[in-house]
């Protein structure tokens, strides 16, 4: 990259990638961690704070209120700032960017999958609860016989939504110092002075990751779609 | 006389401030078919949704082959799954077919094995006369079908008493006589069944008594012949005259 005559943009890129190769691979394959950490941790979180925000006491419901609000009501740098900071301030547990980053996606995540799971739960009309009910099933039964896998089918498609923005959203990472995709990129074009073609790069490679993630996503749901279950969110 | 499958005194409900159920006395034995009738608000899926167990009473007491439901420690989570239910809208899980909706009861609440659970499905099914859409979602059949399947999702608990809250009201008049002949066969066969309906003929046919409910009470019983030619109440009187006339 040193040489005086300028490369053609396409000459460019190719020259930057065989020469940078690692770096990007590295840096995309943190990006897709992070985005898959904060989802499955999300989903955990998601799920049990829809059915506490369903089911549960009142008690239960003002907590997760304040937990939703909290983490949907403010921006996700603040809230990776906020936790990789100040948890080793309040409790002297030192963690690593790392770890700070991806509790933070989870918590971020499960706020908004929260939604997503509560209004498909809610999907699942009262009727067959009491149908279940009348069958003498359990709570605990009708949950896993009747309510789960009807909400699991209807919330793929709005959580489809979740995956393609917390996966976009994961380039925050970046004021923690993660060596994810965006962070990379910045790097290489910080050392190539080639912004332009390299931002573009990284662009292409976040736009191909989603639409194959989405592409998969839809085949799922059709694969498990059941007629008459199509309910729109 | 039989067994009394199913009994209470003195029910009462209230919600709010709104006493629903005004005190029942009721009993049905083994074998039996009642028939309740009464205008809409005067308590009847009330008192039906309270005799299936699903809500508790606010006073009185209910009986399940002789003992105290709600104050002998009894699960009722067990006893739910000896009194069937039907309810008006056919209320079928969405995501299971018709077999899976018929099999789910005998497979989770009877912890029966998978294919014993399946044969007692289908004859169930069977009964209802449902047995080539045993496959097919609730969406892809018809109201009349989809009631008959839950009629089958009762069947198949083999249940000591199976309630019915008006299963032909949210249906077309075609779809209705389906429903209301395969509930016939049930009570020749012996079903012990408690059905809140207007389907006068019904009741003709196959009750052996007639309950006519208004303001949260039984105002008058009878076999069906003397209740429905010549009823005692002005009530009763007026709200037979209205249905017959109406129709």
């Amino acid at each position: 990259m040193k040489t005086a005559a300028p490369l053609d943009p396409i000459s460019f890129i190719i020259s930057f990638v065989t020469e940078y190769y690692p770096f990007i691979i590295e840096g995309f394959l943190t990006t897709v961690e992070m985005t898959f950490l904060g989802l499955a941790g999300g989903f955990v979180l998601g799920i049990l704070s829809a059915l506490g925000d369903v089911y549960g006491t009142r008690l239960m419901k003002v907590i997760i209120a304040g937990y939703v609000e909290f983490f949907r009501g403010s921006p996700l740098i603040v809230q990776l700032l906020f936790f990789y900071f100040s948890i080793p301030a309040l409790t002297g547990l030192n963690w690593d960017a790392f770890t700070a980053g991806a509790v933070t996606l989870m918590l971020n995540s499960g706020a908004y999958q929260k939604g997503y799971f509560k209004g498909a739960i809610e999907a699942v009309f009262k009727d067959q609860l009491m149908a279940a009910k009348s069958l003498g099933m359990t709570f605990r039964q009708t949950l896993r016989h009747v309510v789960l896998p009807q909400a699991l089918r209807i919330v793929i498609p709005p959580w489809t939504n979740e995956y393609i923005s917390l996966g976009l959203s994961t380039s925050a990472l970046i004021v923690l110092g993660i060596r994810e995709l965006t962070n990379i990129s910045k790097s290489i074009a910080a050392q190539t002075f080639r912004p332009l073609e390299v931002y573009l790069f990284a662009s292409a490679i976040y736009f191909i990751w989603i639409t194959v993630s989405m592409r998969i996503f839809d085949w799922i749901y059709e694969k498990v779609k059941i007629p008459g279950l199509e309910v729109s969110m | 006389m039989g067994e009394v499958v199913l009994a209470c005194e003195g029910l009462k409900k209230r919600y709010g401030d709104l006493w629903v159920l005004k005190g029942i006395d009721f009993e049905i034995e083994r074998g039996q078919t009642k028939v309740i009738i009464g205008p809409s608000g005067s308590g009847k899926s009330t008192f039906l949704r309270l005799m299936g167990l699903l809500e508790p009473p606010t006073e009185g007491k209910i009986y399940f082959e002789g003992k105290d439901v709600y104050n002998s420690g009894l699960d009722l989570n067990m006893l739910r799954a000896k009194i069937g239910f039907v309810f008006q809208e056919p209320s079928l899980f969405r995501h299971l077919t018709a077999l899976g909706n018929v099999k789910l009861g005998p497979k989770v609440v009877l912890k029966m094995k998978d294919d014993e659970a399946e044969r007692k499905a289908m004859e169930a099914l069977k009964t209802v006369k449902l047995e080539e859409w045993a496959h097919h979602y609730p969406a892809q059949l018809s109201g009349g079908q989809q009631q008959r399947v839950g009629i089958a999702r009762a069947l198949a608990m083999d249940p000591d008493i199976i309630l019915f809250d008006e299963p032909t009201a949210s249906l077309d008049i075609e779809l209705t006589w389906e429903v209301i002949d395969v509930m016939k066969d049930l009570a020749r066969r012996g079903v012990t069944m408690l059905v809140v309906t207007h389907e006068l003929g019904f009741a003709k046919e196959v009750a052996d008594e007639i309950l006519f409910m208004d303001d949260g009470r039984i105002i008058e019983s009878g076999p069906p012949e003397e209740l429905l030619k010549n009823p005692k109440t002005p009530r009763a009187r007026e709200f037979l005259r209205r249905l017959i006339g109406g129709v």
